[in-house]
C-alpha cells in the first residue's frame, strides 16, 4: 500500500467534456481508485497509465491512459507524498503514435525524401547549372565577373578602405601583358581576357566569370621563375575556357537554398551549411582542377613553354605548406586534394621541341616589382 | 456573472535553463537532427506551465510527425527553391549582371510559402494542444490565408503602413473564426477601425523615419539622418505599444461558443522592462561564463607551458575542435539564456494577465476528432517560420 493517509482530491477529465470532476483518489495495491461524490468509482490500473513528460511543475503531475486515450487526471501541487509515489510507479512517456505502421512509414518516406533531395542536389542542379552557363550571354557573364571582383576586393581588404589595391606599376603590367599574350594567342574566348594582380600576400590565383583572372602578389613572390607564373596563368585560363566560375556560381545559387532548408537555423547552423556546401563544391572542383591542369599543360606546350613548371610550382607550394596556418591548409585540402598526383601529371607532360623563356630577366624583375 | 478564471504561469527559470541547455547540446551534436525533439519537449514544458483555471495546457505534438512533415516539405521545397533560384540567378546574371536582384527575388518566391507555412504550423500546434483533456483545432485554409496575407501586405506597403491595422484585424479574424476548442467555435468580433488609434504613434514614428531619410536623400546632406537616433527607438516602443493594444483588443472581442469571453491586459512598461533588462542579464551571464572559461583556459595553458608542454606541436585538429566547441557553445548559451531571461518572463507576463470570463458556459462543449494531417507543420520547420512557441 502506497499513498498518504489523508484523502487527496484530484480533478478528473473524462476526455469528452471540459467540466472538471472532483474525485477522491486512493491507491489500492496496483490500482488507482477515483471515487466521485456521487456515481460509480473509476478504476485505473497503474500499469496501464503514463505520466506526461517534460512538465514544468515540481510537485503536481498529470496522468493519462498509456494507450493514448484522452482522459486526464491532475494531481494538484501540495500532495507531495502521493506525487512521489506515483512518479515511482508510473513512467513518464508520450502517447503512442496513433497511425498504424508509423515507424515503417517513417523509414520509407525518409529514405524516399533523402533520395529525392540528393538527386536534386547532385544531379538536377549541376546539370541545369552546366546547361544554363552555356546559354549565358557574354555581356551578362562579364558584368557578373566585374561585380564578383569588386566583392572579393572588398572582402579581402583588412584596412576597411575601398577594397584591395590593384598592382599597376607600368613596367610590371607590360611584362604581365607579354606573358598573357604569349599564352592567349592559342586560345579563343568569347570575351577579352583581363589579368589582374592584387596586393595581398596570399599564395593563390583564381578565375572569375567573364574572363577575369586574378593573381595575388604572394603567388608572384613565391614563384621561383616566370615560367611558374605562366603555368599558373595557363591553368586559370583553363578555368576561363571551362566557364568553371560561372557554373560554380549558378550551382551554388541552386544548392545553398536547399542546404539552408535541410540544416535549419539551429545554433550556428550557418557553419554546417557552409561546410556542406564546401564539401559539395570540393567534389566538383577536384574534377575541374584536373581539367584546368590538363588545359594549362596543353596551352604551355602550344606556347613553347615548359609544362612541368606547373609541377615545380606545386612542389614549392607543398614545401611551404608546413609553415602555413591552419585554415589555408584545410582550404587547400578541400579544393586541391591530390597535389602530389598533379605534380606528377605535370612532370610527365612532354616538353615542346622549342622552348624559349616567357620573360627575359629584366621583365621578370619588373613583374616581381608590380606592386611597388 | 460568474467570477472569471485566472491563469497561472508556474515555470521556473532554473528548470527551463537545465532542459533547454540539454536539448540544445543534443541538437548541435546531432547536426540539427534533434531539433524536432527539442521543439516538442520545450513546447510540452511551456504548455504545462500555463494553467488557466489551475489546469495545465498539454502539448501532444510528436517529434516523429514533425520529422516526417519536414522531410515531405523538404522534397517539395528543394525542387522548387533549387530550380527557381537557379533560373532567377541565370536571368539576373544575363540581363542585370549582378546577383543582388536574384537574391531579392529568391526571397520573394518563397513568400507565399511562408504564409502558407505559418497557417499550417498554427493548425498543427492547435490540433496538438489540449486543455482539460479537450483538443483545440484550426480548420484547413492555408492557401486562403496565404493569398489574403499577400494582398493585405501589399495594401500595407502601398499605403506606407496606413492600412496596417486593417491587415492585423482581418488576418486575425481569418485565423480566429476557424479556431475551435472542442465543439465550440471561436469568433472574432470588433472592428478594424478600433486599431487605428493604437497604431497612430507607430505610424507617425515610421513616417518621421522615412521622411528624414527622404530629406537626406533629396538634399544630399546627411545631417537629418542623425534624427534617426531619436525616431528609431521611439518607433520600437510605439511598435510594441501597438502590438499590445491590438492583442488586448482582439482578445477582448473574441467569443468562444455563445458566451465565453477572454481578456488579456499585458502592460507596455513591463514588456519593455523585461526585454531590455532581460537582454542585459543575458549579456552579463554570457560575459561572465565566457570570460570564466577564457580565464580557465588561460590558466591551463599557463600551467601547461610551465610544465613544458609544447602547444605548437599539438595536432591541428585539437585547435579546430576547441574552436568549434567555443563557437557552438557561445551560440547555445546565447539562445538558452535568452529563452530563460526574455522569452519565458514575457510569456509568463502575458499568461498571468489572461482571464476566462463566464467559464461555466464551457460545460456543454464536447471533444473534437483528432486532426490527422500529413505535414505536421513541416513547411514551417523547413522555412523556419514556425509560430514562435
Amino acid at each position: 500500500m502506497i499513498g498518504p493517509d489523508a484523502p487527496v482530491f484530484v480533478d478528473y477529465f473524462d476526455g469528452r467534456s471540459a467540466v472538471p470532476r472532483r474525485m477522491e483518489l486512493t491507491i489500492d495495491g496496483t490500482r488507482l481508485l477515483l471515487i466521485p461524490a456521487e456515481g460509480s468509482t473509476i478504476v485505473w490500473p497503474l500499469d496501464r497509465m503514463r505520466r506526461l513528460p517534460d512538465q514544468a511543475g515540481s510537485d503536481g503531475l498529470t496522468l493519462a491512459p498509456a494507450d493514448g486515450g484522452p482522459a486526464r487526471l491532475y494531481i494538484p501541487d501540495g500532495a507531495a507524498d502521493l506525487a512521489d509515489a506515483l512518479r515511482a510507479a508510473i513512467p513518464a512517456r508520450a502517447a503512442p503514435p496513433p497511425i498504424p505502421n508509423f515507424r515503417a512509414r517513417l523509414v520509407g518516406l525518409s529514405a524516399a525524401a533523402l533520395t529525392s533531395v540528393a538527386l536534386i542536389l547532385f544531379v538536377l542542379v549541376p546539370l541545369m547549372a552546366d546547361q544554363l552557363a552555356t546559354l549565358l550571354p557574354p555581356e551578362g557573364e562579364a558584368a557578373l565577373g566585374d561585380a564578383t571582383l569588386e566583392q572579393i576586393r572588398s572582402a579581402l581588404d583588412e584596412s576597411g578602405r575601398d577594397g584591395l589595391d590593384f598592382c599597376t606599376a607600368a613596367p610590371g603590367r607590360a611584362a604581365l601583358g607579354r606573358m598573357t599574350d604569349r599564352l592567349a594567342k592559342h586560345t579563343e574566348f568569347p570575351f577579352p581576357l583581363k589579368v589582374h594582380v592584387l596586393d595581398h600576400e596570399m599564395v593563390n590565383a583564381f578565375a572569375l566569370p567573364g574572363g577575369h583572372v586574378v593573381l595575388f602578389r604572394g603567388l608572384i613572390d613565391a614563384a621561383n621563375d616566370p615560367d611558374e607564373v605562366a603555368a599558373v596563368l595557363a591553368h586559370e585560363m583553363g578555368h576561363v575556357a571551362g566557364r568553371d566560375a560561372t557554373r560554380g556560381a549558378l550551382r551554388s545559387a541552386g544548392s545553398i537554398g536547399i542546404l539552408g532548408l535541410i540544416f535549419g537555423d539551429f545554433a550556428g547552423g550557418t557553419v554546417a551549411l557552409f561546410l556542406a556546401n564546401q564539401l559539395i563544391e570540393a567534389q566538383y572542383s577536384q574534377a575541374t582542377e584536373e581539367r584546368a591542369d590538363a588545359y594549362g599543360i596543353a596551352l604551355m606546350q602550344k606556347a613553347g613553354l615548359p609544362p612541368e613548371a606547373l609541377g615545380r610550382f606545386f612542389e614549392t607550394l607543398r614545401q611551404q605548406e608546413g609553415a602555413r596556418d591552419e585554415r589555408s591548409l584545410l582550404d587547400h585540402l578541400s579544393s586541391h586534394p591530390a597535389l602530389l598526383d598533379r605534380i606528377e601529371a605535370a612532370g610527365r607532360a612532354a616538353r615542346p621541341a622549342q622552348v624559349s623563356p616567357v620573360l627575359n630577366s629584366s621583365d621578370w624583375q619588373a613583374l616581381r616589382a608590380i606592386c611597388r | 456573472m460568474a467570477a472569471a478564471l485566472g491563469t497561472d504561469f508556474i515555470g521556473r527559470k532554473g528548470a527551463l535553463f537545465g532542459l533547454a541547455l540539454r536539448l540544445s547540446i543534443l541538437t548541435v551534436v546531432t547536426l540539427g537532427f534533434y531539433r524536432f525533439w527539442m521543439k516538442t519537449r520545450l513546447r510540452r514544458w511551456y504548455w504545462s506551465a500555463i494553467r488557466p483555471g489551475g489546469h495545465p495546457l498539454e502539448y501532444t505534438g510528436d517529434p516523429l510527425e514533425k520529422l516526417l512533415g519536414f522531410l515531405i516539405a523538404v522534397v517539395f521545397l528543394s525542387f522548387y527553391i533549387g530550380v527557381f533560384n537557379l533560373i532567377l540567378m541565370f536571368f539576373s546574371f544575363s540581363y542585370l549582371g549582378d546577383n543582388f536582384v536574384a537574391y531579392a527575388a529568391s526571397f520573394v518566391i518563397v513568400i507565399p510559402f511562408i504564409f502558407f507555412a505559418q497557417y499550417r504550423a498554427r493548425r498543427y500546434m492547435l490540433a496538438r494542444t489540449r486543455w482539460r483533456g479537450i483538443r483545440f483545432g484550426l480548420e484547413p485554409g492555408a492557401w486562403g490565408y496565404a493569398w489574403r496575407a499577400m494582398v493585405y501586405w501589399a495594401l500595407t506597403i502601398v499605403t506606407l503602413g496606413a492600412l496596417w491595422p486593417l491587415m492585423t484585424f482581418r488576418l486575425e479574424k481569418f485565423r480566429t473564426d476557424r479556431t475551435w476548442f472542442g465543439s465550440a467555435r471561436l469568433h472574432q468580433g470588433g472592428r478594424w477601425t478600433a486599431l487605428i488609434l493604437p497604431a497612430l504613434p507607430a505610424l507617425l514614428c515610421l513616417w518621421g523615419t522615412l521622411g528624414l531619410g527622404l530629406v537626406a536623400a533629396v538634399t544630399e546632406d546627411p545631417t537629418p539622418v542623425l534624427g534617426l537616433v531619436l525616431t528609431l527607438p521611439l518607433l520600437g516602443i510605439a511598435w510594441v505599444h501597438y502590438r499590445l493594444r491590438a492583442l488586448r483588443y482582439l482578445t477582448e472581442t473574441k467569443r468562444l461558443g455563445e458566451d465565453v469571453g477572454l481578456t488579456l491586459h499585458p502592460r507596455l512598461g513591463r514588456v519593455l522592462a523585461i526585454t531590455v533588462f532581460g537582454h542585459l542579464l543575458v549579456g552579463l551571464f554570457l560575459g561572465l561564463l565566457l570570460g570564466g572559461v577564457g580565464i580557465a583556459v588561460g590558466i591551463l595553458l599557463g600551467i601547461g607551458a610551465a610544465g613544458g608542454v609544447d602547444f605548437e606541436a599539438l595536432p591541428p585538429w585539437v585547435f579546430v575542435v576547441a574552436g568549434m566547441v567555443a563557437y557552438f557553445g557561445g551560440f547555445i548559451l546565447w539562445d538558452v539564456l535568452r529563452q530563460v531571461f526574455v522569452r519565458m518572463p514575457l510569456l509568463a507576463h502575458y499568461v498571468a494577465t489572461l482571464e476566462i470570463d463566464n467559464a461555466h458556459a464551457l460545460a456543454p462543449l464536447a471533444q473534437r476528432e483528432r486532426d490527422d494531417f500529413a505535414d505536421a507543420g513541416g513547411f514551417a520547420e523547413a522555412l523556419d517560420v514556425g509560430a514562435a512557441l
